[in-house]
């Protein structure tokens, strides 16, 4: 039977070392993380140097990476201090910066030899000659724009041998990445140096002017239906077999900013399938349920970017949000004691008794049951978890184990 | 030395922008070039630029398109083609295709124009190192940041001195989507003069249209710096570009004139306000009705800027 060795990384977003430490336990061969300095989401939950080490600590003891994003298009005077930034990651054991900026590159390789490199989807690489450049220039890896097809990684694989990264899940930016700035001229917020207001997603007029001052409007007739430039979400759970079999190195998941909640489904989906395809690649089955399972986190519509064809008019929000099928995330276990089936739980979000909730675990368990009976930390009974993190007690048939997560229907 | 590198969208324009003492013409066609006014054949290049060469002038030509794997390829005997025919020099975006020049001995001089990626001294002496003759700034640079580079660049840098700023690249078809999802059967294209508006600004109006490279938004408002021409020459930014993509014909060469008539009068030390006032008076008659005009970054705090 033909098994494949050399699997893909999963790669998660990891806001928080929190978040890190649950992408890790819940799949992920890797995880990207923000610096204080030179990031792209300075609203994403940034670690400071003692997080990382304690992040890097945790991350070896699993196997896994940490990756720090350096992704911003410096100004002057943005990259002060950034040879002592990088050689300070470098020493904690971070195992690769993802840098797109060219000045931050040089500085890094000059300043902190020995931190391997990888080219941030920022700079927008869309051919293999432009990854046999990067690869000369010394980088290890280079994270392709989301703009390119399966048949083009495809041809990129066989033209060079540097490491490839592919987004394969999240949101998406809907311009080539960095080349992208309405947020700057409409917001004065810089969306290369961590400002983005997504001024993509918003409504806009469209028109054209026969004379000037005189707006013909083009929009559509009903008033809710103006022109965006906002994209669907991106899920490539349907073709693991493409991303396996095309030789791509590592598989990324997008969203610093998203929950515990998000980072751990979506990892943990990624991890079974391609465990599942790499197992057995001559037998292998898509399961819808990985997708149900995705849907659950999801906060647009989901479709496969430009893997496949260019995105139509279907692959655009326009109009009024769709509903989308969304569960809120609840709880987090802290103990199972097997012996009385009780479990400590840490609230996350209202819930009470008669909620129907489902608790999912790091080796894709699940399990749901009806909430009858709940008690507060000191065994008084209560009908409702109303606090944020307060740990109550409640009975679960089903044997769960901390880190279990629990999440209920909107 | 000030050098004035414009857009050409017609052998006549070239030849009326040449007479008028521009220096560079930089022209190219859409297969490999971003926004050109017009997209020329490689007749009409070797034509634009035996007529720039007869008058002592330059040609430039726009390889800047951001390539993918099929373009990388033709791009090759492109560039060989240019070189045959003379070309002067050529801007580059993407680095795969100064992998492409190096593999096949093409030494065309490159400057290096990634767009909104280019904010720094050290960037573009990054480039400088692998060979870049110069590069061209991005539109989001303010004059404080123009005066801590200039004195840090190892080769000239361009700076927009009129014309319009592109603020967005997407590979989709954005607006034939909409006219897709609204089932209009109205065209995309640059000629159709299409604008948007921002919800909360319903006064603004980005340029927007589609063409090969995918779909392309202007700023709301087109640059000119004529005003600021002084203070770039004193902090020695002297390589200017003036963009016809929406100023056309005979107006854009009126502009070119002042922009001449401009860079003389610094070359001369005759520079003064009242010069400036007179020049920055007619520009307005030919800059097109619709279209506004401001200094955009350039006059920003940086500060301001999130």
């Amino acid at each position: 039977m033909r098994t494949i060795t050399q699997k893909p990384e999963v790669l998660a977003p990891a806001g928080t070392l929190e978040k890190l430490k649950i992408a890790i336990t819940y799949g992920a061969d890797a995880v990207y993380i923000g610096g204080n300095a030179y990031g792209l989401r300075n609203r994403a939950g940034n670690f400071t140097y003692d997080e990382m080490r304690e992040g890097v600590e945790f991350a070896n003891q699993h196997h896994a990476k940490v990756y720090v994003a350096a992704n911003m298009v410096t100004h002057e005077g943005d990259a002060e201090g950034a040879g002592d930034f990088f050689r300070t990651l470098r020493d904690i054991g971070i195992h690769a910066v993802i840098v797109s900026d060219p000045a931050l590159i040089e500085i890094c390789a000059m300043e902190a030899p020995g931190l391997p490199i990888h080219l941030s989807t920022q700079a927008s690489a869309t051919n293999y000659e432009t990854l046999n450049f990067w690869k000369d220039e010394g980088l290890e890896r280079v994270v392709l724009a989301r703009e390119v097809s399966m048949d083009e990684i495809k041809e990129m694989r066989q033209k060079t041998d540097v490491e490839i990264e592919a987004f394969i899940h999240g949101a998406m930016c809907i311009s080539y990445s960095g080349r992208c700035v309405l947020s700057n001229h409409m917001s004065n917020r810089d969306a290369n140096r961590g400002g983005c207001s997504q001024s993509c997603r918003w409504k806009y007029g469209l028109f054209d002017m026969d004379i000037p001052e005189e707006r013909n409007s083009l929009l559509g007739g009903d008033p809710e239906e103006a022109f965006s430039m906002s994209a669907v979400d991106m899920s490539m759970i349907r073709y693991i077999p493409d991303l396996v079999e095309n030789g791509i190195d590592s598989l990324k998941i997008e969203g610093r900013m998203k929950s515990i909640h998000y980072v751990s489904t979506v990892s943990s989906v990624y991890r079974q399938a391609i465990d599942a395809y790499c197992a057995d690649p001559d037998n292998y089955e898509f399961k819808q349920e990985w997708e149900d399972e995705l849907w659950k986190v999801a906060q647009r519509e989901l479709a496969s970017g430009f893997y496949y064809g260019m995105p139509t008019e279907n692959e655009q929000l326009f109009g009024k949000k769709r509903k989308i099928p969304a569960y809120t995330f609840i709880g987090q276990v802290l103990d199972y004691d097997a012996e009385t089936q009780m479990a400590t739980i840490q609230q996350r979000n209202n819930f009470g008794i008669g909620d129907e909730i489902e608790f999912y675990g790091p080796d894709y368990t699940h399990v749901n049951q009806t909430i009858d009976a709940l008690w507060d930390e000191d065994g008084n009974p209560i009908e409702r978890a109303p606090h944020a993190l307060m740990q109550v007690k409640m009975k679960v048939a089903y044997p769960v184990k901390p880190m279990d997560m629990m999440r209920k229907r909107k | 030395m000030i050098e004035l590198i414009t857009t050409a969208e017609s052998a006549s324009q070239a030849e009326s922008l040449l007479q008028a003492g521009i220096d560079i013409l930089y022209i190219g066609e859409d297969e490999f070039g971003l926004r050109l006014p017009t997209s020329f054949s490689r007749e009409q290049l070797k034509e634009l630029t035996c007529l720039a060469h007869e008058h002592g002038k330059q040609v430039r030509v726009a390889v800047n398109a951001i390539m993918h794997n099929d373009r990388i390829a033709t791009v090759v005997p492109y560039l060989q083609f240019l070189q045959d025919i003379g070309v002067d020099s050529i801007t580059v975006g993407d680095p795969g295709v100064l992998h492409v020049m190096k593999k096949n001995n093409i030494t065309l001089p490159f400057i290096y124009d990634a767009q909104t990626l280019v904010t720094s001294a050290n960037q573009i002496n990054f480039w400088a190192k692998r060979g870049a003759a110069g590069a061209v700034l991005a539109r989001e640079i303010t004059y404080p940041e123009l005066v801590e580079m200039a004195p840090q660049l190892i080769v000239p840098a361009e700076v927009l001195v009129y014309g319009a700023t592109c603020i967005h690249q997407s590979k989709r078809p954005l607006v034939e989507n909409y006219f897709n999802f609204v089932d209009s059967s109205e065209a995309s294209s640059k000629e159709r003069g299409l604008f948007i508006s921002e919800p909360k600004n319903k006064e603004t109006h980005y340029s927007i249209y589609e063409d090969r490279n995918g779909t392309h938004v202007f700023a709301t408002n087109d640059i000119n710096l004529l005003a600021e021409l002084n203070k770039l020459h004193d902090i020695g930014l002297k390589q200017w570009k003036l963009d016809g993509i929406f100023t056309r014909g005979e107006d854009f060469v009126s502009i070119a004139k002042l922009f001449v008539q401009a860079k003389l009068a610094l070359e001369s030390g005759n520079w003064s306000n009242s010069i400036e006032e007179k020049l920055s008076h007619q520009l307005i008659n030919f800059h097109p009705n619709e279209r506004g005009l401001d200094k955009g970054f350039y006059a920003k705090d940086p500060s301001e800027i999130q």
